[in-house]
């Protein structure tokens, strides 16, 4: 029988390298929010949906963001139905979101309300909830453990909304890629604990940002899904301040 | 061979006693595969044309066949804080029953409302607890919004509308138990009413069969006392008992083992199966009736039991094995029948008759050999009253032939007569007595809501052009002109109220939009806002296929073919052209399924009818044998539609399937008096008294067996109307067959009997 105390002991310098390296789930959140990101981003999209029986539609969108994507207007290229459509989206930490919507066809430009975030953006998996960032300070988080996704060591990191915060997920769980601090796979649980929505998401370097290149969004129960691919992609290239008006809605820029 | 069935029960009982319930057990742990399937829907034919096209929609725009939920207080408003918190719960509830897809009440309906450049989606009811002034709010959508109200709220306000949407291939039965179940944990204080065809499809099997064995068990004990009053004889009435229990367990068993063995749904015990159990009951029941009669008879003149026996066997050994092949015949034409249930029915009743023959041939006389009889009790050495008066009877009938013959003639052409009086029609909602309460929750239902049932055209066509979306529109005017729909809805409404709501809510823009482009912003506005799948029962991904779903009241089957042949002309003479349209749901596969068991019904009752003949002919050997066989039976038939027609009893699927099943229960009687007329024929010749021995021979255990059977009229008190024509039919059936067998069959051999012993004679000398 081996001696308990050397048995403890060799226990102990195992896990020490471990436990000097070790980030609680608050850090690493912290640390991806410090992550560096663009003051502003222009991009093309292509989205295309797909419906329990397999059926798509497929959409090209321009978008410009700026402000960590708090401010965003996006043109819809094509199909030609939808062509010239466009929407603006302009966040407020302490008022009611803006978001409006021009209708070529009508020449009309009309408010959208912002009250149920859980409703689908355009169609998609996506809603405005998924759509918008978490707030630091909004979450709980704990380090559930380390898994390798697709060769890249990831940590697990699941997010808890605190109490008094409404959101309409239970709980997130969270595949960080450990060496660029970004989500690799994101889970959200409906509020009965259920998967209700897996989010895919792929990156590329670009003047040292990682820039998402594909998000692939599947809402397990109800079995569909939305794929986003970007291109033409660019950084920090000043966008004004004053394009996210109203009336830069009606006008695509080339 | 006769000799050898003779031998088991005379020479060998013990033996035979104990291998016939030692093989009923063995086949009767079949029971345990036994499956009860109270879906109706997996008992429907899925090649029929309109079922095909019916589930390519459900597989598109999900189950279109929703069941209806009503709650409130009559004349109160059901707009109130309580009643709106117990909707919300009871909405949330019925939402997490299992195999239902949506639930669609006022609860979880979404507003649409714009205002000053504004159009919000938002939820009608935003909260559980709601204050006064959003539950006046909610009043003033509604008002403004009819065809919303329609949808969600009872005519006068004071009921509300919950709508459930199985998933497709969902179980009925299953979701009705699932929501009873919510219904009884929330709406205890609440006037609740139920409806719509799959709630009928998934609530009735188990009703149904609750309540017919229930009257089987009364039937029986009637059937049973009948017995006891004319047998006079404890034992003797116990050891038919026995009989027939034992060939329903071996019956029971097999179709449980064939369930487990192939798999097939044509051996589940569906609602269509209810009548299995009463029909073989009768079939044994009149196996042993024959056999314990004339062992009795044979008794009273020898005494001698083993000999009574033997000589009952050997009298009766092939009318019942021609009885019981006739029958299986007339079961066997089943195979005709659309639904797979009903071939089960057909091969598992056969095989119970099967065993019942050999059990009477076999099991029962071995009883009568190992019973000790006492010569002197009465049921052996006196007649009963009932043997005596069926003799009288049967006397009178044969001294004047002509006159009954001629009486019968007339009485069969009134039936004919009859037969075209016959109206074809099934209401689903005439299923149910007045007093019913599934009848007066259809009746609120069609009353103060939107009615029940529901009619869809599937369209196919560019559904974002405003020419097509406009002659949508003027389809669904002309189906709302109908005065049993009460209301349409296509996404041609979803497109005017959103140009409504664009338009600051001005009920003039209530329209269609001029253009393409505008239809196409309306969509984009409203995914930018609402859930997508708020359309997905409207119309299809890509806008290439819509449904116009017409909500109605409980039609028959007569006025769905009216309907559909109205909108068919309706569509011809508009220019509809470029809309491909289909109707279709489940009223249009209902119509079908009816129409092709009723024309199933007939082939069966013609294929059993020639097939009866065909063996009759064969073992009597001569066509005349064949041609007397059917006389009772096919003048029962033509009387059973005759009387229908003339007392106005529609003739429905359920009618004419009972019509064929209660046939092979009627044919025995004619096998077994031309059977004892052929054997004073060839024993005796032509005596002027062969049609009196005969009927002294036949004529009590043809009545006492018809009389014993008609106790299952005791289905003439269950709830439902179907099964009370099945009570009815058994006693008409019964009688028709027995009296006809007694009456037609005996006048007819009377006045034919010299040709028919030149017939046998010439036979003999072949033989």
């Amino acid at each position: 029988m081996k001696h308990p105390i050397r048995q403890l002991t060799v226990f102990t310098l195992l896990l020490v390298p471990f436990l000097l390296t070790a980030q609680t789930g608050y850090e690493i959140a912290k640390a991806m929010d410090e992550t560096l990101s663009p003051k502003d981003m222009k991009a093309e999209m292509t989205m295309v949906l797909t419906n329990k029986q397999g059926k798509t539609r497929e959409s090209t969108i321009r978008s410009i963001s700026a402000n960590d994507n708090r401010e965003q207007i996006i043109w819809f290229l094509s199909p030609a139905d939808d062509k010239g459509v466009a929407f603006l989206k302009i966040e407020h930490q302490d008022q009611d979101d803006e978001m409006r919507l021009w209708l070529p066809a009508f020449n009309k430009v009309r408010r959208i309300s912002s009250k149920k975030k859980a409703d689908s953006f355009m169609g998609s998996d996506l809603s405005y909830e998924d759509m918008t960032s978490r707030e630091l300070d909004e979450y709980t988080y704990e380090l559930k453990g380390e898994q390798e996704i697709d060769g890249i060591p990831c940590y697990i990191l699941e997010s808890t909304p605190k109490e008094g915060i409404t959101r309409t997920y239970k709980r997130f769980v969270t595949y960080v890629s450990k060496a660029d601090l970004v989500a690799i796979i994101d889970e959200a649980y409906d509020m009965r604990d259920e998967l209700l929505k897996r989010r895919v998401m792929k990156y590329e370097k670009q003047k040292s940002y990682n820039l998402p290149v594909e998000i692939y969004v599947e809402n397990v129960q109800k079995n569909t899904n939305t794929r986003l691919t970007f291109s033409k992609q660019e950084v920090d290239t000043g966008v004004e301040p004053d394009l996210f008006q109203e009336k830069n809605l009606k006008r695509i820029p080339q | 061979m006769k000799q050898w069935f003779i031998d088991q029960s005379v020479v060998h009982p013990k033996r035979s006693i104990i291998l016939s319930i030692l093989l009923t057990i063995l086949m009767g742990t079949g029971i345990k595969y036994f499956v009860v399937e109270d879906d109706f829907m997996k008992l429907l034919p899925q090649d029929v044309q309109s079922m095909i096209t019916w589930n390519n929609l459900r597989d598109e725009f999900g189950s279109t066949d929703l069941m209806f939920v009503a709650f409130g207080h009559s004349g109160g408003d059901a707009l109130n804080p309580e009643s709106l918190a117990t909707l919300w719960d009871v909405t949330q509830a019925m939402a997490e029953v299992e195999d239902v897809d949506e639930v669609i009440s006022l609860a979880n309906m979404d507003r649409m409302d714009g205002d000053e450049g504004f159009l919000e989606v938002s939820s009608l009811q935003p909260a559980r607890e709601v204050s006064d002034s959003e539950i006046s709010s909610i009043r003033d959508y509604l008002d403004d919004n009819s065809k919303i109200r329609a949808r969600s709220l009872s005519r006068n306000g004071d009921y509300f509308n919950i709508m459930i949407r199985p998933v497709v291939n969902g179980r009925n039965d299953v979701i009705v138990q699932g929501l009873q179940k919510v219904a009884a944990e929330n709406l205890i204080s609440y006037d609740v009413h139920w409806g719509g065809q799959s709630y009928l499809t998934g609530s009735l099997p188990l009703m149904i069969r609750t309540d017919v064995m229930a009257l089987m068990r009364v039937g029986l004990i009637g059937m049973l006392l009948i017995l006891l009053l004319s047998f006079r004889n404890i034992p003797a009435v116990g050891i038919v008992l026995v009989t027939i229990l034992l060939s329903l367990v071996f019956m029971v068993g097999f179709h449980g083992w064939m369930y487990h063995l192939t798999g097939s749904d044509a051996f589940l015990f569906s609602i269509l199966n209810t009548s299995m159990p009463i029909i073989l009951l009768t079939i044994a029941n009149s196996y042993g009736v024959h056999i314990i009669t004339k062992f009795f008879r044979k008794m009273r003149l020898t005494q001698d039991v083993k000999g009574s026996v033997a000589a009952s066997l050997d009298s009766l050994i092939l009318p019942v094995f021609l009885a019981a092949l006739t029958t299986i015949a007339a079961f066997l034409s089943m195979i005709f029948a659309p639904l797979e249930s009903l071939l089960g029915y057909g091969i598992s009743i056969s095989v119970g008759i099967v065993w019942a023959w050999l059990l009477t041939t076999i099991f029962l006389p071995s009883l009568l050999v190992v019973k000790k009889w006492k010569p002197d009790s009465v049921a052996v050495s006196k007649a009963s009253g009932f043997e005596s008066f069926v003799v009288a009877f049967g006397d009178q009938v044969i001294k004047r032939p002509k006159m009954i013959l001629g009486a019968a003639i007339v009485v069969v052409l009134i039936g004919a007569y009859g037969i075209f009086q016959l109206n074809i029609e099934v209401n689903m909602k005439h299923f149910f007595k007045p007093e019913n309460p599934i009848r007066q929750s259809l009746e609120f239902m069609d009353d103060e809501m939107t009615g029940t049932m529901d009619l869809q055209l599937l369209i196919n066509a560019d559904l974002k052009s405003p020419e097509v979306l406009n002659k949508i529109e003027s389809i669904q005017t002309f189906m709302e002109s109908h005065p049993s729909v009460t209301l349409s809805i296509s996404i041609a409404d979803v497109i005017k109220l959103m140009h409504r709501m664009i338009n600051d809510n001005d009920p003039a823009f209530e329209t269609i939009p001029d253009t393409r482009e505008k239809v196409n912003n309306l969509f984009t506005l409203y995914s930018m806002s609402g859930d997508p799948d708020d359309f997905s029962s409207l119309v299809d991904y890509d806008y290439r296929k819509g449904l116009a779903t017409s909500m109605m009241r409980a039609i028959s089957t007569r006025e769905i073919v009216q309907l559909v042949d109205e909108i068919e002309v309706f569509l011809s003479q508009n220019d509809y052209e470029d809309l491909d349209i289909t109707i279709t749901g489940m009223l249009v596969v209902f119509r079908d399924l009816v129409s092709l068991i009723l024309k199933s019904s007939f082939i069966s009752i013609f294929a059993s009818i020639i097939v009866i003949a065909l063996i009759a002919a064969y073992f009597f050997k001569h066509w005349i044998w064949g041609a007397m066989a059917i006389i009772p039976l096919s003048s029962a038939v033509i009387l059973n539609f005759g009387l229908m027609g003339i007392f106005g009893i529609d003739l429905n699927h359920v009618t004419a399937l009972l019509s064929a099943i209660i046939i092979g229960v009627g044919v025995d009687f004619a096998i077994h008096y031309i059977s004892q007329f052929r054997v004073h024929l060839r024993r005796e010749g032509l005596t002027p008294s062969i049609s009196h021995a005969t009927m002294q021979d036949v004529g009590y255990p043809v009545m006492l067996d018809a009389a014993s059977n008609m106790a299952f009229g005791s289905l003439l008190f269950s709830e439902f109307i179907p099964m009370i024509h099945m009570g009815g039919l058994m006693i008409f059936a019964m009688i028709s067959t027995s009296v006809g067998t007694l009456t037609l069959l005996a006048v007819s051999l009377e006045l034919s009997k010299h040709y028919l012993a030149k017939v046998e004679a010439v036979k003999i000398i072949e033989d």
